[in-house]
């Protein structure tokens, strides 16, 4: 009786771990086909540079300094953002949501630091409607940012969840998730700052 | 009864170690510089600097895969996975080289 209920409660958890693990593979082919995105407007942006007429230079406008802080504060958000997993499989919830926090705040930071770039770049002459360079810039740095945008509002959002539900396999599959996805926009953004800002330097 | 022990959930994104993570942002901070110092210092040629940088984004593609996103292939869904980046990748290189080899056999005539 009483292994037959083990039993029971074993083939159950394996049946759940199994879903889950369904659920992260869905997860992970919609952040393939957000690649594929990406890679549309990558296609737009290097078409519409390098072989048709582009009115201005990007390069007279942009500080690659500033690129570079961006890059780090991506970068470190990633970092601390993987801390937090590795103390969420330690059932240590104040330095999971601590970890968070802090990736929330470097995340936040990439963000200010890029809108700020915008409304330099608008005011300074370079706005996305004066060619279809500028176009295809904003659109595909402004997607990404978007992208980083949505990103913080979940962090956010597992923040409050976090201490309410617990640490369960429910919260462990979330993390999961966004671990996923904010680790795929740190690599779109290693092309990103390759192909559109040091490229556009050259 | 342990399952926590015995079975530790994985969905195929391997196994979290503090070392890799930090071996990971050591060598993506390392090739992120080596970029930048290429373009920014001036040193370097044309086509010097293009090696340059393109050779650093690809190895930190790979670092961070490997490293923070911990695709593998000891499971059966972490090979799933890594067939379906490959897979991307192979969609991803036909939309970026086909649009450049159409439109610069388009503009063939205008530029130049």
């Amino acid at each position: 009786m009483h292994s037959d209920v083990i039993a029971a409660d074993h083939h159950h958890e394996n049946h759940h771990h199994n879903a889950d693990a369904t659920d992260v593979f869905g997860f992970w082919l919609y952040i393939m086909t957000d690649c594929i995105l990406f890679s549309c407007l990558f296609a737009t942006f290097l078409v519409l540079n390098y072989q048709s007429f582009h009115g201005i230079d990007l390069k007279y406008y942009i500080d690659l300094s500033v690129v570079l802080i961006e890059t780090f504060f991506l970068l470190a958000s990633n970092f601390t953002f993987c801390l937090a997993i590795l103390n969420l499989y330690e059932d240590k919830i104040h330095k999971v949501v601590a970890w968070l926090i802090i990736t929330f705040f470097l995340g936040a930071s990439f963000v200010f630091l890029e809108v700020k770039e915008f409304i330099h770049l608008a005011k300074s002459g370079f706005r996305w409607d004066v060619s279809g360079q500028a176009s295809s810039f904003f659109t595909l740095v402004g997607t990404h940012g978007l992208h980083v945008s949505f990103g913080l509002f979940w962090i956010l959002v597992m923040i409050f969840q976090l201490p309410i539900l617990g640490i369960s396999s429910v919260t462990k599959r979330r993390i999961t998730y966004l671990g996923l996805f904010w680790n795929f926009l740190d690599i779109v953004w290693i092309f990103v700052f390759t192909i559109v800002y040091l490229m556009g330097a050259m | 009864m342990n399952h926590h022990d015995a079975d530790p959930v994985d969905y195929g994104t391997g196994q979290k170690k503090l070392g890799i993570y930090v071996s990971g942002i050591i060598s993506c901070t390392i090739l992120t510089l080596i970029s930048f110092w290429a373009v920014m210092s001036g040193k370097l040629s044309k086509w010097e600097m293009f090696i340059v940088i393109f050779a650093s984004a690809c190895i930190q593609f790979l670092v961070q895969v490997v490293s923070f996103l911990r695709l593998n292939t000891q499971t059966e869904q972490g090979k799933t996975n890594v067939l379906a980046l490959i897979f991307t990748g192979i969609i991803l290189i036909c939309i970026i080289i086909g649009s450049l080899w159409i439109m610069g056999n388009l503009s063939f005539y205008t530029i130049r």
